[in-house]
């Protein structure tokens, strides 16, 4: 065997097994596409802080959680057996596409815009970061009742997750909406003291989850 | 590229053995089961409405979702296939021993094979591991979470409930007999670790289960089936199940089996994939759900 041939053959070997190093072993996760959309998962809220803001459940309903994930959870409502309805709420940081249907909206919900998706959807998008949305299931639910649910999240307390309104964390480049809709138009009379001091507390919190599922 | 999620449920036969299978064994559970292998159908199911671009907004986020490797649902879809193809090796192994056992040339194959009961245990074992291990991936919960899984069996409806009676008949009443349940626990306490790593099922989970080693391994199988246990004993119970009657339900839809049980379910095991067909269509709706949501 010629020396070249052997130098060649071993060049290859090695090659292979960096190739192969690199894809099959953990170095996998520094690859793109591990994430939805590709965004870096410390960018995207964490979905158990979501979790204390769902409607409290009336007598006879039941409120089981199903999926929680980074930037989304969701419950589904029960009445007896029966499943009422899918609520959800999700951080529109990973689905840019799913802000601009917001962008026409003429409705309001507690001065944030509202948009009905088919038959049986209602959507809000709070603070220009999370879509709160009720999906109607089994016999359905009429408009009324998927607002009053819509209603009946902590709405006040899922706009305080906004990483934008903390002064230590840049906004991640989103175009804004237009005034009016990227910013609730009543608020501005009480301003977030109340929140302010609660901010912290859920940072920490959801990151102490974090650190294990992830 | 790989395939997404619902491009796997697309895939699923329409009619065959394993849907056959199904709908008999559906007959034992109210509520019923259809065999979902449409995803319009799926998306316009979950929406509520039927609206051509919103089916599509949906879908192409379902694919976004189901592309993304951190979100787990089709790490779930692994593990059903790597139970599948672990049922299929065993199931395969069991027919092979059966016609083998008849010819006196290859007899002693038949005695290669390993206890039968045994194999079945740590089979229905995994099976259960990889049903609690893809409920984690798919629910975003940590990997050994067995208090959530075991509450959340409570909360199975209409299709998962035909999936665990599934699971129940074909993995535990026909091979194991109506004592199946409570014979269960003694019987993985008879499987040691140096068995377990011979047993081709085990073969094709040990990388997907948590733990170091086949001890930590065998100890985290037990206490998958003792929380699961917990919950079966009173579905069993609820519904009615013995494996009298999953046979008839069977024989419904099947045609006639003169064979015993054993055979029927060595039968099913070899040549029916119940686990994974409804683990598709089981993560497939999730997966829209999320999707519908997001969108």
């Amino acid at each position: 065997m010629s020396r070249n041939l052997r130098w060649g053959i071993g060049l290859l070997l090695i090659a292979g097994l960096l190739l192969g190093a690199f894809f099959f072993l953990p170095f996998r996760s520094w690859l793109p596409g591990g994430t939805v959309g590709d965004i870096a998962t410390r960018e995207v809220v964490n979905g158990s802080s979501f979790n204390r803001l769902f409607p409290r459940p009336q007598a006879g309903e039941d409120l089981v959680f199903t999926q929680e994930k980074r930037g989304f959870s969701q419950a589904r409502l029960k009445r007896g057996d029966e499943v009422k309805a899918l609520l959800s709420i999700s951080d529109v940081v990973t689905a840019p596409a799913s802000r601009s249907k917001f962008l026409h909206s003429s409705e309001q919900l507690q001065s944030w815009p509202l948009v009905d998706q088919g038959s049986q959807a209602s959507a809000l998008l709070v603070a220009d970061r999370f879509q709160v949305k009720v999906i109607g299931q089994g016999s359905g639910l009429d408009l009324q009742q998927r607002h009053e649910l819509l209603g009946a999240f902590d709405l006040p307390g899922l706009a305080a997750l906004n990483p934008a309104l903390k002064p230590a964390s840049k906004a991640r480049g989103r175009e804004a909406l237009p005034a009016g809709q990227g910013q609730p138009v009543r608020p501005k009379v009480r301003e977030r003291e109340p929140q302010a001091s609660r901010i912290p507390a859920f940072l920490n919190r959801s990151k102490a989850v974090l650190e294990p599922a992830a | 590229m790989s395939v997404t999620v619902l491009e796997r449920l697309e895939r699923l036969p329409r009619r065959n053995l394993t849907v056959l299978a199904l709908k008999g064994i559906s007959t034992l559970v109210p509520g019923g089961w259809r065999n979902q292998t449409s995803a319009t159908d799926l998306i316009s199911d979950v929406l509520g409405s039927d609206d051509p671009e919103l089916i599509q907004q949906v879908r192409a986020r379902a694919d976004e979702l189901s592309r993304a490797r951190h979100e787990g649902y089709r790490r779930a879809l692994s593990l059903y296939d790597a139970v599948n193809r672990s049922q299929k090796a065993a199931g395969g192994l069991r027919v092979l021993a059966n016609v083998a056992g008849a010819l006196p040339l290859v007899k002693r194959v038949a005695s290669l094979t390993p206890a039968s009961e045994t194999l079945q245990a740590v089979d229905l074992s995994l099976k259960v591991a990889a049903e609690m291990l893809a409920f984690t991936q798919v629910n975003g919960l940590p990997g050994d979470s067995f208090a959530a899984f075991s509450s959340s069996l409570n909360e199975y409806t209409d299709e998962a409930r035909v999936r665990m009676a599934a699971l129940v008949c074909f993995d535990a009443l026909l091979p194991l007999g109506d004592q199946a349940l409570h014979r269960l626990d003694g019987l993985l306490g008879k499987v040691g670790s140096r068995q377990l790593h011979q047993l081709p099922a085990y073969a094709g989970m040990a990388s997907l289960l948590p733990g170091r080693g086949e001890a930590a391994h065998l100890g985290f199988l037990r206490r998958g089936v003792d929380h699961w246990l917990g919950w079966a004993d009173g579905f069993v119970g609820e519904l009615g199940l013995n494996s009298q009657r999953a046979v008839r339900a069977l024989e419904g839809t099947l045609g006639p089996w003169h064979g015993g049980m054993e055979q029927l379910a060595t039968f099913l095991d070899a040549f029916t994939d119940t686990y994974a067909h409804t683990g598709v269509q089981a993560v497939a709706r999730r997966l829209v759900e999320r999707a519908a949501a997001e969108i």
